[in-house]
């Protein structure tokens, strides 16, 4: 009877530290620095060539698309428009909902001295119409995969 | 109408109330008049809150764009289909619309137990009243951030038409994604309703186990059609040719699913071995609880990316009561402790109930895998201050191993036998299957390493796991109704029909498996072995992706009723060989409160099992005019292999599925 419970439990244990391993090794290999704009450019060189997550708003105006080359060109700002950070979009498709001012959600490689991602997956989500009309109270909902 | 509905919301807090009460009251004197009044009470907060949504259905259909809600997600245009979804198209509605089905199962209870003679659906019927007295208080308006959905404009404002739902969600497959997933949540109250009453009751037998068993499998049912749902959706209408990519929204519909999972399996130890008390319990709590995380974690804009949605207090009322609801389960549990001991315990590892407690360990392992994936950003962030997340590709990598796991216990489970694995256990029913998987997974790596694809491990793994578990389960099939055929002297398919009738729960339960193993099929051609191809063409130009060639013939633009679809005519050859035409395209809507919105219209074609799948980059809507031009379109097509194994799997998984809801008999 102990036996048997000590061979569960220890089986158990097994169990639980290959997941927990499976996570850390996971972690270490994946996890990426996610910011703002603003904080990217106060912590470029930390992740130089590497990749990050930021969001932002679609800088107005800076967006550029390449028929030819298959390329989307824009940069990424903060909320108080302060901070540019220019992103590289190539060989897919951007996403719908991508508009001036709209939020956006940039996944790539960092290369400081450029200021420059290299995205590897653009999101974008639509901001409500009423989100500046109305009163500051009026809720604002995003959205982009499943609104509930 | 809307302040008729308004009324009701707050006179339902009043009969919410009195439910409890009288319930409470009625149960612990047992006063069998106040029970009733109690009963009473849920069905009468049911009709208040269905008057509510009745009015704010009506709201949208007389176009009453007084009213905020309806301003924000309706418009004149919109089709009546989209109308009426528009209830859920965004937070407030959708919280009367799972407070409305959180009431409605609460008088459905009531209905469906009223000849009961013990009183444990009285005793469920308090935590029920309790969740919806939760989602009333939300919906009231009194909370900041979170309106009234039945709320006019205030100073009797009024815009003359509605900002109308995002033409993204305008498609019948959202239409139906978030009601499905809200009442699997939902229904997931009812089993945990069970076992809360079970507890207060102190009768922790199977009980309330077979009270709850058809609203876990219904909840269960739901909670599949609705991820698969979204999954479509994105497939169908995002244009980036996936259908997951383990975004929080998608991670917190799975999770609540894995948990139900884990939990209609765990049952069954229960109910044979009289084993897990304490375990299903505990599920079953976690299953509820994280269909409200689920919601703190996409409404509470605490994982700040494009995915979540507004942010606003909501987060802290559902974290507040998550905790609530915890410490008093908690709190039940203790006092119940020695009655959740089980008497029985595991004799072998190498048995029917190790391997159920194995799938056990997987599914809330995965679980918990994907929740601190998605709560990593709060994790770096509040341990060390430096916000960092993890991309897909985490997931992708963490889930491979315990899924494949999964996967060959899904054909373990069913023939191992009960107690300890015996050796002759082992060779009548594990031989052949184990054989089978073999020679598919080396016919696989042959197959794989000829077409150029060095170290297909995982595939090789997964296709021998598949085989294994197709032929363990249709040696199952074959065995029982040959025998059952013999035995009536009937034809085989007597005998099949026969013996899935004797016992649907758990021959539904196998036909659940063999859609797993479908979608795991399909998982794995569609993400490890699509192709993509982007390139921007002229009229007349040609593109190649794998074995297809596409030739951009012409271009055309269609006015409909609220958009108009510009897009370009593709001729389709295999091989060289004509095999159709595609048709991708783009949705321009004008609204005037979005502004002009313009979606991907993606053109998917079936071919056999797999999906070719074209998406066209942006364009001005004159497509012809532009075309005629010589502009050049971009376009993005990708061949998805066996994708649509992942759709037939899901299918016959819902046909498992309904199977076992129909198990009436109650075994014991």
């Amino acid at each position: 009877m102990n036996r048997r419970r000590s061979k569960i439990i220890a089986a158990s244990l097994i169990l639980g530290l290959a997941m927990v391993f499976l996570v850390v090794a996971g972690v270490q290999n994946t996890s990426m620095r996610h910011f703002t704009p603003d904080q990217l450019i106060i912590h470029a060189q930390e992740v130089d060539n590497k990749g990050i997550q930021v969001d932002g708003l679609i800088s107005e105006g800076t967006t550029r698309w390449d028929a030819e080359k298959f390329e989307l060109v824009f940069a990424v700002r903060d909320r108080a428009g302060t901070v540019n950070v220019n992103v590289l979009y190539a060989k897919k498709l951007r996403p719908d909902n991508f508009k001036d001012g709209g939020n956006i959600f940039v996944q790539g490689k960092y290369n400081a001295a450029e200021n420059l991602i290299v995205a590897s997956k653009l999101q974008t989500k639509c901001a409500s119409k009423y989100e500046a009309a109305e009163s500051a109270t009026v809720q604002t909902s995003g959205l982009s995969k499943s609104d509930y | 109408m809307a302040e008729l509905g308004q009324a009701a919301i707050w006179l339902s807090v009043f009969s919410c109330l009195w439910a409890i009460a009288m319930l409470g009251m009625g149960l612990r004197g047992k006063n069998y008049n106040a029970i009733l009044s109690g009963r009473n009470g849920v069905i009468g907060t049911f009709a208040l809150i269905s008057l509510a949504t009745g009015a704010l259905i009506y709201s949208f259909i007389t176009n009453d764009f007084s009213m905020r809600y309806v301003a924000e997600v309706s418009s004149y245009d919109q089709p009546l289909l989209y109308k009426i979804t528009a209830l859920w198209g965004r937070m407030s509605g959708s919280l009367l619309f799972w407070l409305w089905l959180v009431t409605l199962f609460g008088a459905l209870v009531v209905w469906t137990n009223r000849r009961a003679s013990d009183h444990l659906s009285d005793y469920a019927l308090i935590p029920i009243s309790i969740v919806s007295l939760f989602f009333i208080i939300l919906v009231t308006g009194l909370i900041e951030g979170v309106y009234n959905p039945l709320a006019r404009f205030p100073n009797g404002g009024v815009v003359p038409d509605g900002a109308g739902m995002n033409p993204l969600l305008q498609t019948p497959s959202m239409a139906f994604h978030p009601p499905s997933l809200y009442v699997g949540f939902v229904g997931l109250t009812v089993p945990f309703a069970f076992g809360i009453g079970a507890l207060l009751a102190g009768r922790i037998g199977s009980d309330w186990l077979f009270r709850s068993r058809r609203w876990m499998m219904f909840s269960w049912l739901a909670l599949t059609i609705g991820v698969a749902l979204g999954g479509n959706w994105a497939y169908r209408e995002l244009g980036w040719g996936g259908y997951w990519a383990w975004d929080p929204v998608e991670n917190a519909s799975f999770m609540p699913w894995l948990l139900g999972t884990a939990y209609l399996h765990s049952v069954m130890i229960q109910e044979k071995r009289n084993m897990l008390k304490l375990w299903n319990i505990i599920l079953i709590t976690l299953a509820f609880e994280f269909t409200l995380l689920g919601t703190f974690i996409t409404r509470s804009g605490i994982i700040s990316s494009v995915h979540a949605f507004a942010q606003s207090d909501i987060g802290h009322y559902f974290l507040t009561f998550i905790f609530l609801s915890l410490v008093g389960v908690i709190w039940l549990i203790y006092h119940r402790w020695n009655d959740l001991k089980s008497p029985n315990h595991l004799d072998s590892l190498l048995s029917r109930e190790s391997s159920f407690l194995l799938n056990n360990w997987m599914l809330v392992g995965l679980t918990l895998i994907i929740l601190w994936g998605t709560l990593w950003p709060i994790i770096t962030e509040g341990v060390t201050g430096a916000k960092a997340a993890v991309p897909e590709s985490f997931f992708n990598q963490v889930v491979v191993i315990p899924g494949l796991l999964l996967l060959v216990l899904t054909g373990v489970g069913p023939i191992i036998s009960w107690k300890k694995l015996t050796p002759s256990n082992f060779k009548r029913m594990f031989a052949k299957p184990i054989v089978l998987g073999v020679i598919a997974g080396v016919l696989t790596w042959g197959y794989l390493a000829w077409k150029g694809h060095t170290m297909p491990i995982y595939s090789v793994l997964c296709v021998f796991s598949s085989v294994f578990v197709l032929a363990a389960i249709f040696d199952e099939f074959y065995r029982g109704s040959k025998l059952r055929a013999k035995r009536q002297g009937t034809s085989f398919f007597g005998g099949l029909t026969r013996l899935i009738q004797r016992n649907k729960r758990r021959y539904g339960g196998y036909i659940v498996h063999i859609g797993i193993v479908l979608v795991y099929i399909g998982i794995m051609g569609s993400k490890g072995y699509s192709l993509l191809e982007s390139k921007s063409l002229r009229l007349g130009e040609t593109m190649e992706v794998g074995n297809y060639q596409l030739t951009l013939q012409d271009a055309f633009l269609e006015k409909h009723a609220n958009y108009s679809l510009g897009g370009v005519l593709f001729a389709v050859k295999k091989n060289g060989k004509s095999i159709g035409t595609m048709r991708p395209a783009r949705g321009f809507y004008h609204k005037a409160g979005q502004g002009d919105q313009d979606t991907i219209e993606s053109a998917i074609r079936h071919q056999g099992l797999n999906d070719l799948y074209i998406a066209l980059g942006p364009l001005p809507e004159n497509v012809p005019a532009y075309v005629q031009s010589g502009e050049a379109v971009p376009v993005q097509v990708y061949h998805n292999p066996l994708v649509n194994l992942v759709w037939v799997g899901v299918a016959i998984m819902v046909i498992g599925g309904g199977v076992a809801f129909l198990e009436k008999r109650q075994e014991k």
